[in-house]
């Protein structure tokens, strides 16, 4: 369907580089790389010449750690969200947070997407999001309270657990007043899963996309790549790179990442291979 | 003026299948080419005539229609087809005179570089230039003289219909102007615009 991206509209068969950028000293990935909010402007002038349709801005990691109260989450994000906002008024900013009164801030500061990479933990957020007119990520954690890892979890099912509160979350959305065309749902690799749970999704994620509703992704240097491949943090890219294209070939729409140029190139072979999108070019044979 | 607007018109443009929409990418890679042709048919259209007839081989035709309605025709297109190899007949269809507007897809060799589809031959660019030479001096005697034999032999797959539109124009006199002239795959292609004067 098409999708509402805030003041943003994508076609159809759009598929979108959300790169991720951070306004913490402690991810996973970068460790603090953008911490200094100059270094994280870089990072979103990079993204941008790379083609990213979207960034992520993130105040909180999502990892056990520090406490990080609503009041030091907006002051990490909300006047960077206007920075970014004043200076690319065409790119998507999307602001990862799990906390309505945080989300009421980047929104009046320009946010065009609420990425709540904990399943709906604030209910309050789709109303803002309905409010705000902003659009809104439906993620499943398995009831995981935010920052928390799993441990032990198991699922009778795992996709269909995943169906099944993304789908409710989708609903809640809509229900609160969020444009349908501005609700995406997302697997959530690593939360609230183990691997073989990851692992389970992405062969599976077809069933997400059958639902129509789009459907993000977020694989990139992730502890399941890490374990499935037994490589460490700094060699998981082929990994990352194989999963998405497999979730491009099940027609995911968005994908949550650090590189995006070898994303965007995967998951325009992928969209290519699978005849939705022309070559950029044809001249062999044709001349 | 008027007897110029009665005058047969004449196009030439090339043949490649990647001008053809099915074969469209995001970006055209023959940009120039493309504008070349489409501007030449809508030359050829200017005066209204009753039909446009094609004069090339299958893939020919098939580009030049598709040239055709890019360029807003909408009209009756007759196509005819051009011998593909010595010995073959002449399309009993063919006009014995130029029509109103005649479209001719043909390009020349397909050897001419190293990299060109059918790899480097020496021959490719003595011959193409003959054939450019005359293209653009309206010279039809020499097109209707091409080496039909040499023309296989160089992936040059213009050469029957342009040896076709040398023996139809005859000893017309002819205003030509070369819009385009160029190989950018290794491929010979010319946009020509022929004015039959009498």
């Amino acid at each position: 369907m098409t999708l509402r991206l805030g003041r943003h509209r994508f076609d159809d068969d759009a598929t979108l580089m959300m790169a991720i950028v951070n306004r913490t000293p402690d991810s996973f990935y970068d460790r603090g790389a953008t911490w200094a909010e100059d270094r994280a402007f870089d990072r979103v002038v990079q993204v941008v010449e790379e083609g990213a349709e979207i960034v992520d801005i993130g105040g909180v990691k999502a990892a056990p750690g520090e406490v990080i109260d609503a009041e030091e989450e907006c002051r990490r994000v909300v006047g960077f969200v206007e920075r970014v906002r004043s200076a690319f008024p065409d790119l998507v900013i999307s602001v990862d947070t799990w906390r309505a009164p945080v989300a009421r801030a980047v929104c009046e500061a320009g946010a065009d997407v609420l990425n709540d990479a904990w399943g709906g933990a604030d209910p309050a957020l789709v109303d803002v999001a309905a409010a705000h007119g902003a659009a809104i990520i439906c993620t499943h954690t398995g009831g995981q309270t935010p920052r928390t890892r799993p441990h032990r979890v198991e699922y009778d099912d795992v996709v269909a657990d995943v169906l099944r509160d993304t789908l409710a979350y989708a609903e809640r959305a809509v229900a609160a007043g969020v444009d349908p065309a501005s609700v995406v749902i997302d697997p959530a690799h690593d939360f609230g899963k183990n691997t073989l749970h990851s692992l389970e999704v992405t062969r599976r994620l077809g069933e997400m996309t059958a639902t129509g509703w789009p459907v993000l992704v977020s694989l990139s240097h992730k502890d399941f790549v890490g374990e499935t491949l037994d490589v460490p943090l700094t060699d998981r890219l082929t990994g990352t790179l194989a999963a998405t294209a497999v979730c491009a070939l099940a027609g995911a729409r968005i994908f949550r990442v650090h590189d995006v140029v070898p994303t965007r190139q995967t998951v325009d072979m992928v969209g290519s291979i699978a005849g939705r999108r022309r070559p950029a070019r044809l001249i062999r044979g044709l001349a | 003026m008027s007897a110029d607007a009665a005058a047969p018109r004449i196009a030439v443009v090339p043949s490649p299948p990647a001008l053809l929409p099915s074969y469209a990418g995001r970006q055209d890679p023959l940009p120039e080419v493309r504008a070349a042709a489409v501007e030449a048919c809508r030359w050829l259209l200017a005066p209204g005539p009753s039909e446009v007839v094609v004069l090339a081989d299958a893939l020919g035709a098939r580009v030049g229609v598709s040239l055709l309605a890019a360029a807003g025709w909408t009209g009756a297109v007759r196509a005819v087809g051009v011998p593909g190899e010595a010995g073959v007949p002449p399309d009993p269809g063919a006009p014995a005179a130029p029509p109103d507007a005649l479209l001719v897809v043909a390009d020349g060799s397909a050897r001419r570089t190293e990299k060109a589809p059918g790899h480097l031959d020496g021959r490719a660019h003595p011959y193409d230039e003959r054939t450019g030479r005359a293209l653009a001096a309206g010279d039809a005697a020499t097109l209707a003289d091409l080496d039909t034999d040499l023309g296989v032999e160089l992936l040059a797959a213009g050469t029957p219909a342009l040896r076709a539109l040398g023996a139809l124009v005859g000893t017309r006199s002819v205003s030509a102007e070369v819009d385009y002239e160029g190989d950018p795959f290794g491929v010979a292609y010319w946009v020509v615009r022929w004015t039959c004067r009498s």
